[in-house]
């Protein structure tokens, strides 16, 4: 397959396949350092903070938070959407992508659906804790029991079961199918003997026959395009616990793929987040290049602007459709007792990422990791938005009220950090970060000097 | 691969030939519609309807056409290069349909509600900020100014590269395409709003204007598919091959999912609020529209979902264009439930020799001018750096 | 399995001459093992396309209507319960939990498919014959049960496709 020469590589520096081998093993085989040890105890210590608050929250009840009987949603159903919407990247990256043929996604998608799987657990968490009685929470699954009742399948809550449920499920056997030839590559290069069983198990006896690859890439293909408009609906449904109500500010028919967009918006910010990190501390920056940031930041821009354009449709359609109630909720947000939040939302998600429109700030590593966590930010206050502004002034003036958040909260809040980071860590010293057998099928064509041995066959490329 | 192993095109004549049978097909279409207004004596809002909606096809055609390669050139993709001049000659086409526009814009009193200024109820009333007409017509203006000043620019850039390529040319292309997304982000939805939402003056729905721009997409991705396909036929484009074909049918099969989640988000939605200023868009579809509401569906969602869930069907020439020429009509049939419903009523519109005879007007112009386009240019960008990458590509 | 000789290549490219000059020397090839998939390798076996997508397929037209009707059975039979006063059986609030448990379905069916076929699964052993080929090497296996050379002659047919290393071993399996 020819490659331009104009095309940026993906891969820096002079490669050899067994190059590639080692530099992705390298965090495995390593000792951790004592960066490592430091991040995982104070993650772990996060997120046991955060468990003893859940326990609290069951012990006590959800009194023990600052929500309300007007503003019955607060923080918990805030950082359940955010952290869905961060839990888009990954599937994003490795379904949509790989159907639009991006190269560039070879070196980002393991860790990146990693990091959805594990956003998506710490999403899971919310709406579970917030009903209430977590022991009780099988009671969302149709089961037969003694009552004869069923689960009641025409509430947006319950799609939302089966949507998270399914989105959890399939995105860990898309990405555990594609780490199988990987975990081979390692068990083949363990020495001890518990280490080489262990990978043995888990790499399924993978032996990379040829049948197996073609039939491993006919499953990829499909499972991306299952995986490909799970992604969409997975937010699109969350959007629908929103949309379906009579409320002013969550009943617009934008909201689906609005939702989709700012999720993949978030996503990318938190891979970016991340791999800027990551890339710098486990010595991939030839594979995760200056390139892949510009290409991530395309996406950013991009999804940015979707979400941009759909906050700007809503505060014309509030206006548009004469109706007073839309109306009102929407000078509420802009000019209400919660006017910052609105603020800080339309700051960090629509404005900020315009100034990627230059090349200099898309390429700079600095900048994007700035950029990125005030997207995280921005994402979270969208969110907080819709659930408190739009609720705390509803039909009846007399229940107007205002939310504040508890310690426990925000403790539950910092722990679901805890249990992300714990789990992200522990997954950087056992599997590998980037996908070895899918970059180096890319390193022939794209990296910048491939390390192959050169073939007489091979013409030359014309110029 | 080398250069030289691609299949060279040979330049494209427009001839005599095929102007004879468009000239057939655009006589035929106003035959349909002089016979409609003089000796059918079809109620007037209905003939203006019908030029509205041909008018607003020709141009959506256009649009998705240059939208489709401006979000190509801008993600730096390979595979359509081949086929580029096809959507950069459609694009060519929107200044044209100015001319469409205008011919129905007598029969806007008849379209819009809103326009009747002297008598407004109260939340027509509210709405006039947006819905004048001296502010409307400004609005026009200022879409087709734009649009046309993109499609021109950025196939005079496409043009110039053939004879010396520079990386000035691709870099000025890829810039402006930016900017065309932009403006084709915001204009897309508003040009919904002003040219389709308002028909139905009190209704309102924020996401119908994506719901426009997918079904605008998918209509302009059937064409391209069509013409590619034949021209692949017909050798005046050899170098397309079946990698090319099964991208495009990958679009189309895609997008027709697209359209679907957002015709089911709009519809569900608002099914399910059950708010009655809104909801009334859909009774008045289902209860006097409905068949076509449902054929709508099936023939846009249902339909190219089967057809082209297989990798064959997205690789034989004629069965996909057979497909697209289907799902072509069925996003016709959109445009006219999104029409016809609010702007003639129920009581007026039934299909008749109009609704037939009338889009071949139009189709034949279209075609008669994406022709000459394309007759223009070379059949393809040979000098673009990507172009050996285009022709040497393969589908997993 | 008998005898087989094993060759080993450092390059696709190679490889693929290799495979193909072995094919027009009617060599039957027991396996190919490489590192990653490689472009055209299957064509170049004259491997039949994968059936696996129309497993996802079957699978997910079961989970899709399986999900569809239970949803029904519950609303019209099972415990029909009124929510904002919307005729019981409402196709449209069915769709998203039947979309889901399509692409359930047919994920899952596909998942465990691909891993009977290829007789892949936890805790099987793998029958390595050279830890490189999960790295660097690609390895074409040749088995002299299935062709009429003998392994002396299956050795000079790798060493004259360009492979290196070239080994014989009796495998079990």
């Amino acid at each position: 397959m020819h490659v331009s020469p104009v095309r940026e590589p993906l891969i820096n520096g002079e490669k050899s396949y067994s190059d590639i081998t080692n530099d992705v093993m390298a965090p495995i085989k390593a000792k951790p350092g004592k960066l490592w040890f430091a991040g995982l105890t104070i993650s772990s210590i996060l997120m046991l903070v955060g468990f003893a608050m859940i326990g609290y929250t069951i012990w006590f009840g959800i009194g023990t938070w600052g929500v309300n009987r007007t503003i019955g949603w607060g923080w918990s159903i805030t950082n359940f959407v955010w952290w869905v919407g961060i839990g888009h990247a990954g599937t994003f990256i490795s379904a949509i992508l790989l159907l639009f043929r991006q190269k560039w996604r070879t070196s980002i998608n393991r860790a990146a659906e990693a990091m959805t799987i594990f956003a998506v657990m710490c999403a899971g968490l919310f709406p579970l804790i917030h009903m209430g009685r977590l022991p009780l929470g099988f009671f969302i699954f149709p089961y037969p029991n003694t009552r004869e009742l069923w689960v009641n399948f025409n509430s947006p809550l319950l799609w939302d079961v089966f949507a998270i449920s399914t989105y959890l499920l399939v995105s860990l056997l898309f990405w555990y199918m594609g780490l199988i030839p990987d975990l081979g590559t390692i068990r083949d290069r363990m020495k001890t003997l518990w280490k080489k069983k262990v990978y043995n198990f888990l790499s399924f006896g993978w032996q990379g026959s040829a049948r197996h690859w073609q039939r491993h890439e006919s499953m990829s293909l499909i499972l991306a395009g299952l995986a490909a408009p799970l992604v969409l609906s997975v937010h699109t449904i969350v959007s629908f616990d929103f949309a379906t109500s009579v409320i002013p500010g969550w009943h617009t028919t934008i909201f689906p793929p609005y939702f989709v967009s700012g999720a993949v918006f978030s996503g990318f910010a938190m891979v970016l987040t991340l791999m800027i990190v990551t890339r710098r501390a486990l010595n991939l920056q030839q594979y995760i290049t200056v390139g892949h940031v510009e290409s991530m930041n395309k996406v950013i821009i991009a999804t940015g602007s979707i979400v941009g354009i759909a906050y700007i449709t809503e505060l014309f359609m509030a206006w548009y459709s004469g109706v007073e109630y839309e109306r009102y909720a929407f000078m509420n947000r802009a000019l209400g007792p919660y006017a910052w939040a609105y603020w800080i939302m339309m700051t960090c998600n629509v404005i900020s990422p315009q100034l990627l429109w230059i090349k200099k700030l898309r390429r700079n590593l600095t900048f994007t990791f700035i950029l990125s966590i005030f997207i995280n930010i921005g994402m979270w206050f969208e969110r907080f938005v819709i659930v408190v502004t739009s609720l705390h002034r509803d039909y009846l003036p007399s229940s107007w009220s205002m939310y504040k958040p508890t310690f426990v909260e925000v403790a539950i809040y910092l722990g679901t950090f805890g249990l992300f980071f714990t789990l992200f860590f522990i997954f950087i010293r056992v599997f590998p970060v980037i996908a070895i057998a899918e970059v180096k099928s890319v390193a022939r064509s794209s990296a910048r000097k491939f390390l192959g041995k050169p073939t007489q066959k091979q013409k030359p490329e014309k110029q | 691969m080398e250069k030289q192993n691609i299949p060279e095109p040979v330049p494209f004549k427009f001839g005599n030939k095929l102007k004879i049978y468009l000239g057939i097909a655009a006589g035929i279409g106003l035959i349909a519609l002089l016979i409609a207004v003089f000796f059918q004596q079809l109620p007037s809002e209905r003939i203006w309807a019908n030029l509205w909606m041909n008018a607003l096809m020709f141009v959506f055609l256009g649009l998705g056409a240059l939208f489709f390669w401006t979000v190509n050139t801008l993600g730096e993709s390979t595979w359509q290069i081949n086929i580029q001049r096809i959507m950069e000659s459609m694009g060519l086409t929107i200044p044209f349909a100015i001319i469409f526009f205008i011919a129905a814009f007598p029969g806007l009193k008849d379209l819009f509600e809103w326009t009747h200024t002297e008598h407004l109820d109260d939340l027509l009333q509210k709405k006039t900020g947006y819905l004048n007409l001296p502010f409307w017509m400004l609005r026009f203006a200022f879409y087709f100014a734009l649009w046309s000043f993109f499609a021109i620019y950025l196939r005079k850039m496409s043009v110039k590269n053939d004879f010396e390529p520079q990386e000035k040319y691709l870099a000025r292309l890829r810039a402006t395409s930016g900017w065309f997304i932009v403006f084709f982000a915001i204009t897309s939805s508003t040009a919904a709003w002003d040219w389709l939402m308002s028909i139905d003056a009190h209704w309102f729905s924020t996401l119908y204007g994506w719901y426009i721009f997918s079904g605008m997409f998918v209509s302009a991705l059937a064409v391209i598919i069509i013409i590619a396909a034949a021209f692949k036929h017909f050798g005046i484009l050899p170098n397309v091959n079946s990698e090319h074909l099964h991208d495009l049918g990958k679009y189309l099969f895609g997008f027709s999912i697209f359209w679907a989640y957002l015709w089911l988000s709009q519809f569900l939605l608002i099914w399910y609020s059950n708010i009655p200023e809104e909801t009334i868009y859909f009774v008045e579809r289902t209860k006097n529209f409905g068949t076509l509401f449902y054929v709508n569906v099936i023939v846009n969602f249902l339909f190219p979902f089967l057809a082209l869930m297989t990798r064959g069907a997205k690789r034989q020439p004629l069965y996909l264009a057979i497909v697209a020429i289907i799902v072509l009509f069925g996003h016709y049939l959109d445009l006219y439930l999104a029409i016809m419903p609010g702007a003639v009523g129920h009581e007026n519109t039934s299909i008749g020799l109009l609704e037939i005879g009338l889009p071949l007007f139009y189709l034949a112009a279209f075609m008669a001018l994406f022709f000459t386009f394309f007759e223009k240019a070379k059949p393809v960008p040979a000098n673009h750096p990507y172009f050996i990458e285009s022709s040497s590509y393969e589908n997993i | 399995m008998g005898a087989i000789v094993y060759g080993h290549f450092t390059d696709e490219l190679d490889l693929l001459n290799a495979v193909k000059e072995l094919k027009n020397k009617k060599i039957h090839i027991a396996d190919v093992r490489t590192p990653f998939p490689v472009h055209g390798l299957d064509t170049a076996l004259k491997y039949p396309r994968s059936h696996l997508p129309k497993i996802a397929f079957a699978a997910g037209l079961i989970g899709g209507s399986l999900g569809l009707l239970f949803q029904i059975w519950v609303f019209t039979k099972g415990w029909p319960l009124n929510f904002g006063g919307k005729p019981y059986l409402s196709i449209p609030s069915f769709i998203p939990v039947t979309f889901e448990l399509t692409v359930l379905f047919a994920a899952f069916a596909m998942g465990i498919a691909f891993l009977l076929r290829s007789n892949l699964g936890p805790g099987k052993i793998p029958n390595i014959l050279d830890d490189d080929v999960t790295n660097d090497h690609f390895q074409v296996i040749l088995a002299a049960k299935n062709n009429n050379l003998s392994e002396i002659e299956l050795a000079e047919a790798l060493e004259a496709a360009g492979a290196i290393d070239v080994k014989q071993v009796n495998a079990t399996t």
